[in-house]
């Protein structure tokens, strides 16, 4: 039974997040009802341009989970080269094998049912920490962050500041 | 709020309309003649029609869906717009049937429509939602119900019309109701699947299996309709573009539904005839816990050849998405042909194997090399007994690592060593079974974008071939390195005076600081066999480093100094470092490439 095994599974994940949550992730359902679509807090990576930050982001899961990848966006204004303007995250271990949106990627560290809501967190911390500047999401972050990089540090913090309602 | 603004308007508006021509006329027939021949009056009437009918709609969908989810509402909108646009470009073909009927038959097809798609979403999300109502299949039984009437009848009435009247814009209606006809078919079908899912208490294994099959089966309709459809378009008035979107997205499904159905049979079959069931030890070793459903595996599990162990139930799931391991990717399809491959890369070497055992001519013992093999040796045919020639230990070896590290060295063979010869007798050089390497021209800036994606995709395969036959150069070594210190055994066993000895010594350690300069040489003159042949630059390339491996190895066993070999190293450093440029150049070029593409690629 699919839609049985993909709710179990995500509840079995919630718990795990829940008794044991890794630093600086939190993710949940946005209501105990519905399994599905989770909420996610992910603070910006030390010594980084997006120290300090609280990044919200929503997470749909298929109904086929964990055989299909969920979808993740984030729900504030955040400027990376992976990380599309309205959102949508980039990453390769969010895109099943044989689909490549950019081309590049090997189907090494594309989605596998082993992956999880865990990985996935972790997976876009270590992203926002090191952008990959070669699969451009978002062009005009991409060509900031190799070509002028105080300049990509200054709009970051100042959505940094943005997301924790601090002026700007 | 917006929308009950426009909707008062409307009713204002109609009413003034329909007041006004009452009002000039004062009677009835006379006031709809009046507003049928005004054009502004038969606006106003269109707008509150269509006003209308959204309402109908808005009001069924509360009945048979309640509150629409967000991501309903997007599917619903997002596929209205393809329709209407198609529907628009269909009005060119019958122009000439243009009529408030067409128009209401359209408006009418587009009605039913969204309840079709709406359906479709509301099934598959049966699969997640947590609770389903007796509401719900009330409200799905009857729609489907109501939904597969109409089509029936609509079907019914445009075949009909047209085998009375003859082909008319009712060819297109009747074509579309054919396709609503199998979308309710397939939504029933799954929303049954789904239900008697549902119904279990235990996981029901071959859903999925059932749902692919009736994916294939109603995409094979699907395809058949639409290639009849345009078939008998074509005949008739002309191309019909506006199927030719849908109908694409149906072929790519349906060749996907066969692709998948072909794919996870082989998997599955591999699975239960080539694995075995993890037996408990295994399970208790490996944490008992499926990692695709995150659940103890008390219930069947199958062992793969990488030795994971999983639900056989949840592999089965995945095998119909991929046929590979879970955890570490290895093609569950593949293993019989990688091994073929590896009998193939086995059997070519064998021809030209450079045969560094001839040195054992010397040698008095006549029984097998004393000396360990590399693991990797293990490749190549045995160790041919000892040929009876002679040559000079220094002549018999040259050939081999000359030969292996550049393409066509023939002429270079007979200056060298003449004596070795027959031993080559096949002089072919032995990079036969790989593929060929892409020669890139010497300026790679004047190049277009497609030349150097093309250059790219053959990348991979270069350097493959290029750690082949470096690993055969380094093979080489490591025997000549074996040989040597043979030799050394040789000669204290031979009781040679002890200034020989220590030659030979020295022999041994400079040949042995040779091996990874020497590597580096192999390498350089392969990278220098991939480039042009054409270009001189290379030619002369080639020549050089062929002939510095060449010598290097003549005068590394010739017991010569170490200071010639510096040197050829030197040279074919600075070589490697030009090449290293160009391809830094072409890197560049690539990424900017990159950076500046389009960024609605998704």
């Amino acid at each position: 039974m699919m839609a049985g095994s993909a709710l179990r599974r995500l509840m079995a994940e919630y718990k795990q997040l829940t008794v044991n949550p890794p630093e600086g992730i939190l993710a949940g359902p946005v209501n105990e009802e519905n399994f599905f679509e989770w909420e996610a807090l992910i603070t910006g990576p030390e010594g980084t341009c997006f120290e300090g930050g609280v990044f919200p982001a929503k997470l749909v899961f298929p109904p086929d989970y964990p055989l299909s990848p969920p979808k993740m966006q984030f729900t504030c204004e955040i400027f990376h080269p992976n990380i599309y303007s309205d959102g949508r995250v980039c990453i390769s271990i969010l895109h099943a094998p044989g689909d490549d949106p950019m081309g590049y990627e090997s189907s090494a560290e594309r989605w596998s049912p082993v992956q999880s809501v865990e990985k996935i967190l972790l997976s876009v911390v270590s992203m926002l920490a090191e952008p990959n500047d070669e699969s451009g999401a978002n062009v005009d972050a991409a060509k900031m962050w190799r070509e002028n990089r105080t300049e990509f540090e200054k709009i970051a913090q100042r959505l940094v500041r943005k997301t924790l309602d601090l002026p700007v | 709020m917006r929308a009950v603004g426009i909707v008062l308007i409307s009713v204002a508006l109609t009413c003034a309309v329909i007041g006004n021509a009452y009002y000039q006329k004062k009677q009835f027939y006379p006031s709809v003649v009046y507003i049928t021949k005004s054009n502004p009056s038969m606006a106003v009437i269109y707008v509150q029609g269509l006003i209308l009918v959204l309402m109908a709609n808005t009001f069924l969908r509360k009945i048979f869906f309640g509150n629409l989810r967000a991501a309903e509402f997007e599917h619903l909108m997002e596929k209205l717009w393809y329709a209407v646009t198609e529907a628009c470009l269909a009005f060119t073909v019958f122009r000439d049937d243009f009529s408030p009927k067409f128009i209401a038959l359209f408006t009418l097809l587009l009605f039913l429509k969204s309840f079709h798609w709406l359906a479709e979403d509301r099934i598959d999300y049966m699969e997640r939602s947590p609770v389903i109502t007796w509401l719900f299949h009330v409200r799905v039984g009857t729609l489907l119900g109501i939904l597969f009437s109409i089509n029936l009848a609509m079907f019914n009435y445009a075949y009909t019309s047209t085998i009375a009247k003859g082909a008319s814009v009712q060819l297109v209606f009747g074509f579309e109701y054919a396709l609503l006809l199998t979308v309710v078919l397939n939504i029933n079908v799954k929303y049954i699947l789904h239900t008697i899912d549902l119904q279990r208490d235990n996981p029901w294994d071959n859903k999925p299996v059932f749902l692919l099959y009736t994916e294939l089966i109603i995409g094979l309709v699907k395809v058949t309709l639409y290639i009849a459809f345009v078939a008998i378009m074509v005949k008739i008035y002309t191309l019909p573009l506006f199927t030719f979107r849908p109908m694409y997205y149906t072929m790519r499904n349906f060749k996907k539904a066969f692709h998948d159905i072909v794919m996870s049979r082989r998997a599955i079959r591999n699975m239960n005839t080539l694995y075995p069931n993890a037996t408990p030890e295994e399970l208790a070793a490996a944490d008992n816990v499926c990692i695709i459903c995150r659940e103890e595996m008390v219930a069947a599990s199958k062992k793969l050849p990488c030795n994971h162990i999983f639900h056989t139930a949840c592999l089965r799931s995945w095998f119909q998405r991929q046929q590979t391991c879970p955890t570490c990717r290895l093609n569950i399809l593949r293993p019989t042909i990688m091994q073929t491959r590896q009998q193939n890369q086995a059997q070519p070497p064998a021809a030209p194997a450079p045969q560094p055992i001839p040195a054992q001519g010397p040698n008095p013992q006549p029984g097998p090399a004393p000396f360990q093999l590399p693991a990797f040796w293990a490749n190549f045919p045995p160790p041919p007994p000892p040929t009876p020639t002679p040559g000079t230990p220094g002549a018999s070896q040259q050939p081999g690592p000359s030969s292996t590290s550049s393409t066509s060295q023939t002429p270079s063979f007979q200056s060298l060593g003449p004596g070795s010869i027959p031993i080559f007798a096949p002089s072919f050089h032995p990079i036969i079974p790989l593929p060929p390497v892409p020669i890139p021209p010497t300026n790679l800036t004047a190049l277009s974008e497609e030349e150097l994606r093309m250059m790219e995709g053959n990348l991979r395969q270069a350097v493959e071939a290029r750690i082949e036959t470096l690993k055969r150069v380094q093979l080489l070594l490591d025997a000549g390195i074996a040989m040597m210190s043979q030799y050394q055994t040789v000669t204290t066993i031979a009781n040679i005076p002890l200034s020989m000895s220590t030659t030979s010594l020295k022999n041994e350690n400079s040949s042995s600081k040779m091996s990874n300069p020497m590597t580096k040489i192999g390498e350089n003159s392969q990278t220098s066999t991939s480039q042009n042949h054409k270009s001189n630059y290379s030619n002369k390339m080639k020549a050089s480093t062929s002939k510095t491996v060449a010598e290097a190895s003549t005068e590394s066993i010739a017991e010569s100094s170490i200071t010639s070999t510096n040197e050829a190293v030197a040279t074919t450093s600075r070589a490697t470092s030009e090449i290293l440029s160009e391809q830094e150049l072409l890197r560049r070029r690539r990424l900017e490439k990159c950076a500046q593409g389009d960024p609605s690629i998704d």
